[in-house]
C-alpha cells in the first residue's frame, strides 16, 4: 500500500512539474502533445493521473507528519483544475465555459470537504480562526481581508463594466438536418437510398465489406494497408477510384481541409470557423456517405438556416465537379481517414 | 537568452575574426584556420538506412506524400500545379533548408532524429510554413517520419547518393556552438548597413518586403519564385515553427537556399557579421505595439487572429498622416486573407495573405487605414475591358496541368496586369437581419439582404456598390461616392498604404436601404477583399478575409466609475455584519 501510494505521489509530482514547466516555458510547451481525435480521452486520463497523484501525495505528507490542512487541499485542487483548463487545453475554451466547469468543480470540492461532519469542521476551521482573530497573525489577516476584499471586488466590477470589444459568440449547428433528397446536375438523389457508385469490388459490384477491408489502418499515422496501395497500376474497382478521388482532392479540397484531411490547409488560417477536420471522429465518421454528398454538392451557400450560411466558404462543388468526381472525393476521404461511413439503419 | 557570457563570447569572436576581416566587402573570403568557412566543420556521411526502413517508408510515402510530390518524387503529383511554391522535386537531391554548405546534400540520418543534426527530419516534423507542406509531427510518429525519409533519400533522390563518399561531402554549420549575438541597437544598425553592402536589398527590397526583383527569379527547374518578405517571418520556409528565432535566419543566410538564387554568404561574411544581419532581419518581422513578437497560433503557425477591429474616437478632423498620434495609438489588427476558392474563377495562388487594419472615427465619419504587402505596384495600362460594376468577367481559372499554357506555373509572374485594389464589405441594415440570416461573405445574398461595398483601385478611384449575390454584377449607388474620400493611397517599397474615409451614415444624407450605418458600441460585420494586379486578379479572382467586426469604442459611461465604489462600500457593510454576527454568537456561547 505504501509503495503504491509513493508511486502515485511520484507520478503526481512529476506530472505537475511537467505541466508547470510547459506552462512557464521551462520545457517546450509541446513536450506532451494533445493528440488530435483522442483529446477528450487523453484529458480525462491526465486529470485521472493527477487525482491519483494528489491522493498519493497527500498520503505521503500525512505519513511524514506534514499533512496539508483540508482547507488548502480543497482550494489547491480547485485552483489546479482552473489552471489546467486555462493553460493545458488547446484550442482555448471560452471564459464562459471555463466558468461553468469551475462552478461544477467548486461544487465537487465542497461535496468532498463536507462529506462528513468532521471534515467539514476541519475545512471551516481556518475561516473561523480568521474571523475570531485570536492570534496576531489571524488579526493581521482579518484586517488585510477587510481592506483587500472591497478593493478587489470593486476592481472586478469596474473591469466588468468597462466597455469591451470581445468577439461576439455565435452558435451554429455543426451537422444540420439533411433534406430528404437533393438535386445535383439535374438529377434528384434520395439521401436514404442513394449509394456511392464507386464503392465497388474489382468485379464492379457495390461491396461495402470489400471497400472497408481496404481503407487505411487506424492508429498513429493512419497508413494504407500494405497490400492496398491505390497507386498500384493493376488496381480495379475501389482502390482505383480512391486514387482518382485523391487526385481531385489534391487539386480542389486540400487548400482548406489540408494534406492530412485535418482542416489545416494552406488557406485555413484565414477562415472562421476553420474548415472541417475529417480525422476527428465527430465529422465524416458520424455521417452517412449521402449526407456528405449533399454537403459537398451544395456547400456553405446551400446550408439550411440553422447552419448559418454566412460563415462558411465551402464551395457548392456542383459548380466545379461532376457527380462522379464528388462521389470519388468522398470515397477518398473515407479511405484516407480510415473511417467507415455511417449507414442509415 | 542574452546573458553577459554570450555577449562576451560575441565580443571575443568579433575581435578574433575582426583581424581576419579586410574591408568586409562583397566577395571577401573569410576562412577559419581549417580552410572551411567560419562556423563550419567537416562532417561524416550518415550510414545507409536499412532496407526495412526504406520498405516501411514506401508505405508512408504512398499514403501521404505522393499526392503532391508524385509517384517518382519529381514534384509533379496531382496537387502540384495549383501550388506556389511548388512541391519539391526530389530527383536532383536539391533541398532548401540545411545545415550543410551551399550545394551539398542536407543532413539526414535514419537513426538520429536530433534537432540541428537532421535537416530533412526537421523539415518533415515542422513542415515548411508559407507553403502547403504541413508539419507532420503528431500525425506521423517519429519512426514513420524517419522511414519515409529513408525511402525518399534512397529511392527518389536519383541523381545523387547520400552515402557516396566519392562525390558527396558534408560541411556542417555548427549552429549549436555559435551563441547568438545579443540584438543590440548597434548590432542591428551594422546589420542594416551590411544588407546593403552584401546586396541583399537587390532582391529582398529596400524595406525587406521581397519586392527587389520580383519577376525575374527562377528556381533550378525554371519555375518562377519570389524573394522572402522579411516582415512575415512566420512564412519563412526554414522557420521551424519558431519564427522569431534569430538562429533560423542565421542558418539560412550561412548555408543559402539550394535550387534558388539565394547564395550562401558563409564565404563572404564572418560569423559576427552574419549575426548582425540575422538580428536586423529578425527585427523587421511584424511585432506588437510594445515591440514583442506576435503570439503565433499553434494550429496554423500564423499570428493569432482577433476578429474585432476596434475604432477609436477622435475629436475633430481625422489625420491623414500615419505618423500622427491618433493613428500611432490606434490598435492594429492582423486580417488573414485566403484565396477566393469558392466560386469560379478560383484563386489558388493568392499573393496577398494578410492586411493590417486600423480605424478611427469622429462624429461624422469613420476611416480605415489598410496596409498590405504587395511586391509590385500594379496599375492597368489603358482602359480595362470591363466596366467597374461587372463581376462576371472573362477571367479564366487555370486547369491543373503543369507545363500547359493554361497552368499556374506557366502564367505566374506573366499575367496581364490589372489594378491592385482593396474593398470593404459591410451588410446593409445589419441591425435588422433576422437571427440566423446574414448576408454571405461574398457580395451578399440577394435583393433582400444586400451588402455595401466600397472599393478602392490603384488608379486612384474609389467607388461604392451594392452587392446582391456572388454571381450578380454590382449595382451603382446614387451619389454615395461623392461622400467617400481617399485620405491616402501610396505604394512604397513593397507595401500599400490606403486610407479610406466614409460617412457614419444618417437618415438625412444617406440611403438606409443601400448604405451601411455605423453605430457606436455595436458589432458591424466587415469583410475585406484584395486584388493583386500582377497576379491577374480581377473580378472574383481575389483574396478574401473571413467576417470581422468593426467596433467603434464608445466613450466610457459615468456609471462605470460610480457603481464599483457603491459595490465596494456594500462589501464593507457586509463584512461588518458577518464580523458582528460571529462576535455575538461567540459571546452567546462563552457567556
Amino acid at each position: 500500500m505504501k509503495a503504491l501510494m509513493s508511486l502515485g505521489a511520484l507520478v503526481g509530482v512529476l506530472g505537475l512539474l511537467l505541466l508547470g514547466g510547459m506552462i512557464f516555458d521551462v520545457v517546450p510547451s509541446n513536450t506532451v502533445r494533445l493528440i488530435e481525435g483522442y483529446m477528450p480521452m487523453q484529458m480525462l486520463f491526465e486529470v485521472g493521473c493527477y487525482v491519483l497523484g494528489f491522493a498519493g501525495l497527500s498520503y505521503m505528507l500525512n505519513a511524514m507528519g506534514m499533512a496539508l490542512p483540508r482547507f488548502w487541499q480543497g482550494i489547491g485542487f480547485w485552483v489546479f483544475l482552473m489552471m489546467y483548463l486555462k493553460f493545458r487545453v488547446y484550442p482555448p475554451i471560452p471564459f464562459s465555459v471555463r466558468a461553468m466547469y469551475g462552478t461544477v468543480g467548486l461544487v465537487t470540492v465542497f461535496m468532498w470537504v463536507s462529506a462528513n461532519e468532521e471534515d467539514w469542521k476541519k475545512f471551516k476551521q481556518p475561516i473561523l480562526n480568521v474571523l475570531d482573530a485570536q492570534t496576531g497573525m489571524n488579526r493581521l489577516l482579518r484586517y488585510m481581508y477587510l481592506v483587500l476584499l472591497p478593493i478587489l471586488i470593486g476592481g472586478f466590477s469596474f473591469n466588468a463594466m468597462m466597455p469591451k470589444s470581445e468577439e461576439p459568440i455565435e452558435l451554429r449547428t455543426v451537422h444540420p438536418a439533411p433534406p430528404a433528397s437533393t438535386k445535383v446536375h439535374g438529377k434528384t438523389y434520395t439521401l436514404q437510398t442513394s449509394q456511392s457508385p464507386y464503392r465497388v469490388n474489382p468485379e464492379g459490384k457495390y461491396d461495402q465489406e470489400y471497400s472497408n477491408a481496404n481503407i487505411v489502418e487506424q492508429g498513429m499515422g493512419r497508413l494504407m494497408k500494405p497490400n492496398a496501395n491505390p497507386w498500384d497500376e493493376k488496381n480495379q474497382g475501389y482502390l482505383k477510384y480512391v486514387r482518382e478521388g485523391g487526385e481531385i482532392f489534391f487539386q480542389n479540397c486540400h487548400f482548406c481541409h489540408g494534406d492530412n484531411l485535418n482542416g489545416r490547409g494552406l488557406h485555413a488560417f484565414a477562415f472562421n470557423p476553420i474548415p472541417a477536420n475529417f480525422t476527428d471522429p465527430g465529422t465524416i465518421a458520424q455521417l452517412q456517405e449521402t449526407f456528405i454528398f449533399w454537403r459537398v454538392a451544395k456547400g456553405g451557400i446551400g446550408l439550411p438556416n440553422e447552419g448559418f450560411p454566412w460563415a462558411s466558404v465551402m464551395p457548392p462543388w456542383e459548380q466545379h465537379l461532376t457527380v462522379d468526381e464528388i462521389w470519388k472525393v468522398i470515397l477518398f476521404e473515407y479511405w484516407h481517414t480510415g473511417y467507415y461511413p455511417r449507414t442509415w439503419d | 537568452m542574452m546573458n553577459s557570457v554570450t555577449r562576451k563570447a560575441g565580443v571575443v569572436a568579433a575581435t578574433a575574426f575582426g583581424v581576419l576581416l579586410t574591408s568586409g566587402g562583397f566577395g571577401t573570403a573569410v576562412f577559419a584556420q581549417s580552410g572551411l568557412p567560419e562556423g563550419f566543420k567537416k562532417g561524416d556521411l550518415a550510414p545507409e538506412p536499412s532496407a526495412d526502413m526504406v520498405e516501411a517508408g514506401k508505405r508512408v510515402y504512398f499514403t501521404k506524400c505522393v499526392w503532391c510530390h508524385g509517384v517518382d518524387g519529381a514534384g509533379d503529383g496531382p496537387g502540384a500545379d495549383r501550388l506556389w511554391p511548388r512541391p519539391r522535386n526530389f530527383n536532383q537531391g536539391t533541398f532548401k533548408i540545411r545545415h550543410t554548405a551551399s550545394g551539398e546534400l542536407p543532413l539526414f540520418d535514419a537513426k538520429k532524429p536530433v534537432p540541428g543534426q537532421n535537416d530533412l527530419f526537421e523539415t518533415v516534423t515542422h513542415g515548411l510554413p508559407g507553403s502547403a507542406m504541413p508539419p507532420w509531427e503528431g500525425i506521423l510518429s517519429e519512426e514513420q517520419r524517419l522511414q519515409v525519409l529513408s525511402f525518399v533519400t534512397t529511392q527518389l533522390v536519383k541523381d545523387r547518393k547520400f552515402t557516396d563518399k566519392q562525390s558527396e561531402t558534408q560541411t556542417v554549420l555548427q549552429l549549436a556552438d555559435l551563441k547568438p549575438k545579443p540584438a543590440t541597437d548597434e548590432s542591428k544598425k551594422r546589420g542594416s548597413e551590411l544588407i546593403v553592402e552584401k546586396k541583399c536589398v537587390e532582391c529582398h527590397g529596400m524595406e525587406g518586403r521581397g519586392d527587389g526583383n520580383a519577376f525575374n527569379l527562377k528556381d533550378d527547374w525554371g519555375f518562377s519564385i519570389q524573394p522572402a518578405n522579411w516582415h512575415k517571418c512566420w512564412n519563412f520556409r526554414g522557420s521551424r515553427q519558431d519564427p522569431y528565432n534569430v538562429a533560423n535566419i542565421f542558418r539560412t543566410f550561412s548555408t543559402g537556399v539550394n535550387g534558388t538564387p539565394m547564395p550562401s554568404f558563409a564565404d563572404s561574411t564572418s560569423v559576427d557579421e552574419r549575426w548582425d544581419i540575422a538580428n536586423f532581419v529578425n527585427s523587421l518581422c511584424e511585432r506588437n505595439a510594445l515591440g514583442e513578437p506576435l503570439p503565433i497560433d499553434p494550429l496554423t503557425d500564423k499570428p493569432k487572429i482577433n476578429f474585432v477591429i476596434p475604432s477609436d474616437m477622435v475629436e475633430g478632423e481625422i489625420p491623414s498622416d500615419i505618423d500622427a498620434e491618433p493613428w500611432q495609438k490606434a490598435p492594429r489588427r492582423y486580417v488573414a486573407m485566403g484565396g477566393q476558392i469558392t466560386h469560379k474563377p478560383r484563386n489558388f495562388v493568392n499573393r496577398i495573405d494578410d492586411i493590417w487594419v486600423r480605424s478611427l472615427y469622429n462624429d461624422k465619419s469613420i476611416v480605415y487605414l489598410l496596409e498590405w504587402d504587395d511586391r509590385t505596384k500594379s496599375v492597368a495600362e489603358g482602359k480595362l475591358p470591363w466596366g467597374p460594376t461587372q463581376v462576371n468577367i472573362d477571367i479564366k481559372e487555370q486547369e491543373p496541368k503543369t507545363g500547359e499554357s493554361g497552368s499556374i506555373a506557366a502564367n505566374q509572374n506573366n499575367y496581364a496586369v490589372y489594378n491592385d485594389a482593396i474593398a470593404i464589405e459591410t451588410p446593409v441594415k445589419w441591425k435588422e437581419l433576422p437571427a440566423p440570416i446574414k448576408p454571405r461573405y461574398l457580395f451578399g445574398t440577394n435583393e433582400q439582404f444586400p451588402v455595401d461595398i466600397v472599393k478602392w483601385e490603384a488608379d486612384g478611384s474609389i467607388r461604392a456598390f451594392k452587392g446582391t449575390g456572388w454571381d450578380k454584377d454590382f449595382e451603382e449607388r446614387d451619389n454615395y461616392e461623392e461622400t467617400l474620400k481617399v485620405l491616402k493611397g501610396e505604394w512604397k517599397n513593397g507595401r500599400w498604404y490606403v486610407m479610406i474615409e466614409r460617412p457614419l451614415g444618417n437618415k438625412k444624407d444617406q440611403d438606409y436601404d443601400e448604405d451601411t450605418f455605423f453605430e457606436v458600441g455595436q458589432y458591424i460585420p466587415t469583410v475585406f477583399f484584395a486584388w493583386d494586379g500582377h497576379n491577374g486578379d480581377a473580378g472574383r479572382k481575389m483574396a478574401v478575409s473571413a467576417f470581422y467586426y468593426t467596433f467603434m469604442n464608445p466613450p466610457v459611461p459615468q456609471e462605470t466609475y460610480i457603481y464599483p465604489v457603491v459595490i465596494a462600500f456594500g462589501v464593507v457593510l457586509l463584512e461588518g455584519w458577518v464580523l458582528t454576527r460571529r462576535a455575538n454568537k461567540k459571546k452567546g456561547k462563552t457567556l
